[in-house]
């Protein structure tokens, strides 16, 4: 028996080490391009239909544009943020470096000042370093414009695609992923815009927890279809909003979508996707790739991607779209208007 | 006061109070089997029907789970393992209803039941591997047990990111009520039971089969023997080895059942990041049966209640009582720590994580 388990663990560690090899044979051509640039892509890695997703198109666009090579990361929690931000500053050979998401601010506030001479570029936060620009977004303004679409639309009786609205009842609902300032500010920015179509408009929210737990979304929105008779549900919750799709559809309601156009990307469920909020995270990459091929790059400052820039807004979705009555289009238009010019006013805090 | 039955050394006052209330209880069967009847309907009349109905879904992955845990357990494997068949078997069936054909039906059977099927199969060879490791090659069980949830985390994402270019899989149509006529008008309990999706019953069905196979066949008695006693049934002429591999597969069957149904009937989508969408809900299964003291009645009980407690935070939350999620998912381990200490009824097989090397190789 104990020869046995010696020989167990010998065959164990051989196929362990080419495991190991095999990973650490990966990387990409390193090629000869002019410019270089290293992603950090937030956990969720690329293929999540959304944030990361949106960074890559950006990223795929300037790679057609201009004479670039790129490598990746895809860290798979936050505890790997400050190594893999450190291993692409080491090496000296990026131009730039994208951060993607807010939870890499921690791990860039300190490694930015290690590295002077490194360009970064961190998206979702502000990182306050002579060699990072931050690209934010105006997450309130864009929720605003789908909350007014929600407000306007649960008043009254209207059916598309596979949805209805309740016109007994006017609740519409906001599912979040964790509790965090960020998401609160979607919240924040949807109530706001649901109280300025309709003051008699009720908003119940709830947050899963979890980015992930589809399962969870659904219930969540479920319960907030079936119990508080809400018709309309807007999520910002990542994964776990494919959730909300499902339960939109199982109960005949609405859903509004976040960060990309979700009735495209999620085309299984275009037809109870009213609209999406999105964020075009390909805009800032794009750009920040385009400033440091110019030579234009500005570090320590911060890029406020709101509606006026495009850098949110309501995308109306791909199937229902044409449905939604053209005065409701019009009203939002207006309200549109009136926030670049500062006539509405949206709060970023619950 | 109670004439108190059994041990009652060294009990702390807070254990007395419940020993007492457990002991009245027990004296009295009738009324208490009545009384709990009566607080049950009570909790159907005065609950949300989207909240039970989402608590019976929710519980099948935790219920199922615990149960497989029972049965891996109580014969002296102690497989915490069970999170990551969950995550396989969840993973697994998805992709095969979708490489099969969404909606369709292949050699005569819907290729729903094929995924639930290859699901089980899957989750199976994964406990076959966990067994393997455990009781040929003596490996510790709870290092073998994190290995099989690790793999698990990381195959499923894996080979998720190779079939659809995402560590999420595509959206498959889940499975559809199934009603059962006349049962079905029963007020209060009918459309609860037998009008929900076909994993509920393979739930109800499990944890009544995994209670008569458990306690009341020759298996089960081995099962018990082989984590209490080995040495005893090795005595007797029942080959522990053969038990403990038999009940280690049976947890993958199980843990198979739990996590094909949670994935086809409830999730339809597999979202592979971080900890998976399985998220956790096979620790929550360990927990339950160590609550329910291996009882499999006891486990999908308690499943009920702690998928209960989860889907009562969303309604809570919802009219604007704002409960921390990261709070609610202490509850299962908090609850289990409690009952460990102060009730103390759960008992860990004598055997249990012990290796037995029978005499006569």
């Amino acid at each position: 028996m104990t020869r046995n388990r010696r020989q167990f663990l010998e065959g164990a560690s051989a196929v362990g080490l080419a495991g190991i090899a095999g990973c650490v044979g990966g990387f990409g051509d390193g090629g000869s391009a002019e410019y270089r640039v290293g992603m950090v892509y937030a956990t969720g890695g690329t293929g999540d239909d959304s944030f990361n997703d949106m960074a890559k198109q950006g990223l795929e666009k300037a790679l057609e544009e201009f004479d670039l090579s790129y490598e990746k990361t895809e860290p798979g929690n936050e505890g790997e943020f400050p190594s893999a931000q450190r291993t692409f500053a080491e090496s000296g050979d990026y131009d730039l470096i994208n951060c993607i998401g807010y939870a890499q601010a921690e791990a860039l506030r300190e490694n930015a000042p290690e590295y002077p001479d490194q360009n970064f570029i961190i998206v979702d936060e502000v990182v306050d370093a002579d060699n990072v620009r931050s690209y934010t977004f105006n997450e309130p303004e864009g929720s605003f414009q789908v909350g007014h679409l929600a407000g306007l639309l649960t008043d009254r009786e209207f059916a598309a695609g596979a949805g209805e609205t309740n016109p007994d009842a006017s609740t519409v609902g906001f599912v979040g992923g964790t509790r965090t300032p960020l998401i609160e500010s979607f919240e924040a920015g949807f109530r706001a815009g649901v109280e300025y179509a309709n003051d008699d408009a009720e908003v119940v929210s709830s947050y899963v927890g979890d980015f992930n737990d589809t399962g969870r979304g659904q219930s969540t929105a479920r319960s907030m279809y079936k119990n508080n008779d809400a018709d309309i549900v807007f999520h910002a919750a990542g994964r776990t909003g494919v959730g909300v799709f499902q339960a939109a559809q199982d109960e005949g309601r609405f859903a509004i979508g976040v960060d990309d156009d979700q009735s495209l990307s999620n085309a299984d469920f275009a037809d109870v996707i009213l609209a999406s909020m999105v964020k075009r995270v390909d805009t800032a990459v794009y750009n920040a790739i385009e400033s440091v091929v110019n030579g234009t790059f500005e570090g320590g400052k911060t890029k406020a991607l709101g509606l006026e820039q495009d850098g949110v807004g309501a995308v109306y979705g791909d199937e229902l779209g044409a449905e939604i009555p053209q005065e409701i289009k019009d009203a939002l238009a207006e309200s549109k208007q009136a926030l670049i010019d500062g006539e509405i006013d949206v709060p970023s805090e619950l | 006061m109670a004439v108190t039955r059994g041990p009652t050394t060294e009990v702390t006052p807070m254990r007395n109070a419940i020993h007492r209330a457990r002991t009245s209880l027990e004296q009295r069967p009738l009324a208490a089997a009545v009384g709990g009847v009566a607080v049950f309907l009570l909790v159907l009349w005065t609950t949300p029907a989207s909240w039970q109905t989402s608590t019976l879904r929710f519980a099948v992955p935790i219920a199922l789970a615990a149960i497989g845990g029972i049965f891996a357990e109580k014969s002296g494997v102690i497989n915490i393992g069970i999170e990551g068949l969950l995550i396989v078997s969840a993973f697994s069936a998805i992709v095969v209803v979708d490489w099969l054909g969404d909606g369709g039906a292949t050699a005569g059977l819907p290729n729903l039941w094929w995924g639930m099927l290859i699901g089980v199969l899957v989750s199976v060879l994964f406990a076959l591997l966990f067994a393997v490791v455990c009781l040929e090659f003596e490996a510790d069980q709870i290092i073998a047990g994190l290995a099989v949830w690790l793999i698990s985390l990381g195959l499923a994402p894996f080979i998720s990111r190779i079939l659809f270019d995402s560590p999420n899989t595509v959206n498959i149509t889940r499975f559809e009520n199934v009603t059962v006529p006349v049962l079905s008008e029963i007020p209060l309990v009918g459309y609860l039971l037998f009008d929900t999706e076909p994993q509920v019953y393979l739930m109800l069905a499990g944890a009544v089969a995994g209670w008569y196979l458990l306690s009341r066949t020759t298996f089960g008695r081995w099962v018990v023997a082989s984590g209490e006693n080995p040495k005893a049934l090795d005595t007797a002429g029942v080959d522990v080895r053969k038990v403990r591999y038999a009940a280690v597969l049976l947890s993958g069957v199980f843990a198979g059942l739990g996590g094909a149904g949670f994935g086809l009937g409830t999730l339809g989508t597999f979202a592979g990041t971080g900890d998976t969408v399985i998220n956790g809900r096979g620790f929550i299964a360990i927990a339950t049966y160590l609550l329910a003291n291996y009882h499999p009645i006891g486990a999908l009980l308690g499943s009920f209640l702690f998928a209960g407690l989860n889907s009562m935070q969303d309604v809570l939350q919802a009219a604007g009582y704002a409960i921390p999620t990261e709070l609610i998912r202490t509850i299962p381990h908090m609850t289990v720590i409690v009952v460990l200490v102060f009730v103390g009824r759960t008992r860990l097989p004598d055997a249990a994580g012990d290796h037995y090397e029978s005499g006569d190789d």
